[in-house]
């Protein structure tokens, strides 16, 4: 259970050193561009699909997106490294200050960036305001027919139409992880779970974990000298660390 | 206003409306203690209830990928790898990923059916009992060798049920099919391996521990053979822990999902496959010096670059890259087969392994192990093996015929006539979960449970080490009045009598399934051993199957891999028209994804379309033609025609298009109905020398239609919001 005290927005202020807790990093020379993260994140997190011409107009739920680009013209073209694309957990993230119903929050006891549903009036600030474009509104009431919804993640709030939504880092994955440890006395150990997307990722490019700790395998790799963070220098903080393709 | 109305008038007025509004907010007392939820009460932070897992086989393709399903109060919430499984080590491609959106699919065969007539949406629910004593007189009233099953790839129990009972009754043996076995053109694979080193097998290509790959239009990250432990391979490749970073080429007119994770992509002219092989084999060959294998005497790199297209720079460059690694790999596949010269693509490229020496070594080409209770290498059947099952049909000597795994009218070329000889068939019986098109031309429908709600088992072909064979468990009760065809042929057969009832003396699925797993209790080595079959089959299931501890890729036998000819020829192509055509599976919806909500919005991997079809042009030569993106073409060949909407594709020689299969279903549901088309209508009927499908072998025209028709991709709005059509909105 999380208590009040755990809530309090952040009073971190610009400049600030912070850590953050969790993290990840991708390596996008492995990434193969398949699409199981995307998949999985959809079926972990009740993310609905809203069909041809909703998602024609960019309004497609993903909560991670695989980008790539082109470069240079017929023969010589070719397709840059898969950048796969979510919320970056940032430290001094751009969408919370806009959010006029404190429903973007930053979380002190897990250094999230967390989107409280039933607060959304859905200004879509956020999303105006986030740098990564990684923040889905839903517009409608998306339907799921029968028997779509038995699949539902019980762990994971289903979302209404009006409300903004993003990547979670999968906080319910986190809870349930720091639950089963605190019950056994004892610290979450590395590795012990990880996000859906990295849990399904053929290539194993995405590592989760806690970038507080210098032991964690997310640490270690995030050290390597060839790790980029994305729009570093509008000081954002954020704490997904990449690995340039090539 | 009028001047009679007063002031009083107006407070009076005023007044009931506020009572009125009084009372209607009143009427909902209850409505101001609904208790409003504080956010620290969201299922984020809460236990609702424990979860139960079970290990299970995905069933989305033949490769048989290890599952462990999370299931919460008997609903399947999530499908995870499973980590033990030794093919895919805990992961999952997008697809095993979506398998629920097939488990809870609002479009599935609920009831057992029977059909007013073929091709009709009418249909009359029957009960299980009447469903069954058609199938037992079908068998009982027929010839047996008028009986005739056609299935799927997956999955191995049925399968090898329906196999016992040919063989005991003297029915035809069943025959599998399935387009993805069709565009990774398996015979041509298998036949290249008989070829060249005496064994008709499945090659298996350790990607992981090379230094240099060369991939001739292999697209071994998508769906070719096992996808995920490719996949897996491809990180080993790239990834520096205890080699140098492997380098990767890509040799396709197209470039692929695969071909984009390249360093070099290498856009030869169609055809001309087997001749660059050849030439870099001959020019590595120079530069590693000795004698020059007889394989690549006859082959000329000057002529070789100007009929492929390929700088003789490159080609050296290339040569010097193959010759100078240690660890050189080269994989064929896809169109490159699918061509009237596949299988000499297919040698000339497995034939190049032979100058790296890499036959049985890391790094290099096995033979993919048997699976635990298999004897030998059953391929599915090829496109030519089909159109002869089809003529047999054609000419009535098929009377009764059972689909079970697979969708022809769909899956198969149109040009093949499966359509119109079914109709030469007395009775058709379908045992498909989902209403798809061949369903829809059935007599019967007697749905069989969806993959998560059934037993069995599946072998894996290839992509692991170990010999694996994949347990698949229930891990929901079905949802639906389905019924597992196993049982439904058990209890057919014993009514029937006879052969039948002798060939298959089960109480039901489960005994048959155990009486074929517990040939596995004696065997060492084994992942698990039990001294009763009881606990041998409660481990098969709860770990998700048996796999033999050891490594038995067999080493292949290459003697004299080079010591022979092999044809430059170039490949021949049909029908007339300024473009070559590229059929390609679509890496997330594959032949049976379309169905699933969430695999149609998943952007497709190198043009972010969604929900449709497109084909692919490129930009010189769509300028050339006046051709903008979205605008909708015809493309005709010489075996049918369609309309589709362009997507400007920079990545792709300006002398071919390209089109994805998996859309274009007349049936199979709301998500895939009348989406898309189906480049299977384009395909003739041509065969290389192993008999698989010349799917790539095909020239055809372009025609503007002036229509234009707006894609959904996930990269850009433009088109979308009327950009180009002249109405922004």
């Amino acid at each position: 259970m999380v208590t009040l005290s755990d809530l309090k927005i952040s009073e971190v202020k610009l400049g600030e050193e912070q850590t953050g807790k969790w993290g990840m990093v991708i390596d996008q020379d492995i990434c193969t561009g398949c699409q199981a993260c995307v998949a999985a994140c959809a079926m972990e997190n009740n993310i609905t699909f809203v069909g041809e011409e909703d998602s024609g107009y960019g309004r497609s739920m993903h909560w991670i997106r695989i980008e790539r680009f082109w470069e240079g013209e017929y023969p010589e073209v070719k397709m840059t490294a898969n950048q796969p694309m979510l919320c970056q957990q940032c430290g001094h993230a751009t969408c919370e200050p806009v959010c006029p119903a404190f429903a973007t929050v930053h979380s002190q006891a897990e250094q999230l960036n967390l989107q409280v549903y039933n607060r959304c009036v859905g200004t879509r600030y956020c999303a105006n305001n986030c740098p990564y474009q990684v923040r889905s509104f839903n517009w409608r009431d998306y339907q799921r027919p029968e028997p779509l919804p038995n699949q539902f993640n019980p762990d994971v709030t289903v979302r209404r139409m009006g409300v903004m939504e993003k990547c979670t880092f999968c906080i319910q994955r986190i809870h349930k992880a720091q639950d089963k440890a605190k019950s056994e006395g004892r610290e979450v150990a590395d590795g012990e779970f990880t996000t859906a997307c990295a849990q399904a990722c053929p290539a194993n490019a995405i590592t989760f974990g806690r970038v507080d700790d210098p032991e964690s395998m997310v640490s270690q790799l995030a050290k390597r000298s060839h790790g980029v963070k994305h729009l570093e220098e509008l000081g954002t903080l954020p704490n997904v660390t990449y690995f340039k393709g090539g | 206003m009028s001047e009679k109305f007063s002031r009083r008038d107006f407070l009076k007025l005023a007044g009931v409306g506020a009572a009125t509004s009084a009372i209607l907010t009143g009427c909902g007392p209850a409505s101001r203690y609904v208790k409003r939820e504080p956010y620290m009460q969201m299922p984020e932070y809460n236990y609702n209830g424990q979860s139960t897992y079970y290990a299970t086989t995905c069933r989305e393709c033949a490769a048989g990928c290890g599952l462990i399903v999370r299931t919460v109060q008997g609903r399947a919430i999530k499908t995870e790898g499973n980590a033990g499984n030794p093919l895919n080590l805990g992961k999952t491609c997008a697809r095993g990923q979506a398998t629920l959106h097939g488990l809870y699919n609002p479009d599935r065969v609920t009831d057992p059916q029977k059909r007013s007539s073929r091709g009709s949406g009418s249909t009359q629910v029957m009960d299980w009992d009447a469903a069954i004593q058609v199938v037992a007189d079908a068998l009982k009233n027929n010839k047996p060798e008028e009986i005739a099953f056609l299935m799927g790839m997956a999955p191995d129990h049925l399968f090898d049920l329906v196999s016992d009972l040919a063989s005991a009754t003297g029915m035809n043996a069943p025959l599998r099919f399935g387009a993805l076995g069709m565009f990774e053109a398996r015979a041509t694979l298998s036949k290249a391996a008989e070829n060249l080193f005496g064994e008709a097998s499945l090659p298996f290509f350790d990607v992981g521990g090379a230094q240099v790959v060369f991939s001739f239009g292999a697209n071994f990250l998508e769906t070719w053979l096992s996808p995920v432990s490719y996949t897996r391979g491809f990180a080993g490749l790239r990834e520096a822990k205890t080699k140098m970073r492997g380098k990767f080429v890509q040799f396709e007119s197209r470039m692929s999902q695969t071909g984009g994770k390249a360093d070099e992509w290498i856009p030869l002219r169609p055809g001309t496959e087997a001749l660059v092989a050849l030439a870099i084999g001959k020019l590595a060959s120079e530069i590693r010096g000795g004698a020059m294998p007889r394989a690549f005497e006859n082959v000329d790199p000057i002529d070789t670059a100007s009929k492929s297209g390929i700088k003789l720079e490159t080609l050296e460059h290339l040569a010097g890259m193959f010759a100078g690694s240690n660890g050189a790999l080269a994989i064929p596949g896809g169109p490159a087969l699918g061509q009237s010269n596949g299988l000499a693509v297919a040698e000339a490229v497995l034939a190049l392994n032979a100058i790296s020496d890499n036959f049985g070594k890391p790094g290099g080409v096995y033979l993919s192990p048997l699976a635990p209770n298999q004897s030998e290498y059953q391929r599915p059947a090829s496109a030519q093996e089909m159109q002869e099952f089809v003529q047999k049909m054609a000419d009535g000597k098929i009377k009764v015929l059972f689909v079970h795994g697979v969708n022809p009218l769909f899956e198969l070329p149109t040009a093949l006539g499966f359509g119109g000889a079914s109709k030469s068939v007395s009775q058709i019986i379908s045992f498909a979960t989902f209403p798809d098109e061949t369903a829809r031309e059935a007599d019967y429908v007697f749905p069989d449970h969806h993959g998560l709600e059934s037993w069995g088992y599946q072998r894996v072909a290839t992509g692991s080490a170990q010999p694996v064979l994949s347990g698949a468990q229930p891990v929901v009760s079905p949802y639906y009045n389905t019924r597992a065809t196993v049982d439904v042929l058990i209890t057919a057969a014993q009514l029937a009598g006879g052969s039948f009832a002798s060939a298959l003396p089960f109480k039901d699925e489960v005994e048959f399934l155990n009486g074929k797993v517990s040939a596995l209790m004696g065997e060492v080595d084994g992942s698990i051993s039990a001294p009763d079959l009881a606990t041998f089959m409660a481990y098969f299931q709860q770990h998700g199957g048996y796999w033999k501890n050891s490594d038995e890729r067999v080493a292949p036998k290459a003697g004299d891999a080079l010591n022979r000819e092999i044809s430059a020829e170039e490949a021949e192509f049909a029908g007339e028209g300024e473009f070559f055509f590229v059929p390609f599976v679509s890496p997330t919806l594959a032949e049976a994804g379309a169905n699933k909500p969430w695999l149609q919005e998943l952007p497709d991997p190198t043009t972010t379309v969604m929900w449709n079809t497109w084909v692919e042009m490129n930009p010189e030569t769509a300028h050339e033609l006046g051709i903008e993106n979205d605008d909708v073409v015809r493309i005709v060949s010489e075996a049918g025609e369609l309309e589709v909407p362009v997507y400007l594709y920079p990545a792709i020689r300006p002398d071919t298009i390209a089109i994805p299969f998996g859309q274009g279903h007349t049936a199979y549901g709301r998500y895939a109905e009348n989406r898309g088309v189906n480049p299977a209508d384009l395909l003739g009927q041509h065969f290389n020398e192993a008999g698989d499908l010349a799917f790539a072998g095909m020239k055809v025209k372009v025609e503007k239609t002036g229509v234009k028709k707006p894609l959904s991709r996930l990269e850009s709005i433009m088109g979308v919001y009327g950009i180009g059509l002249g109405e922004e909105h």
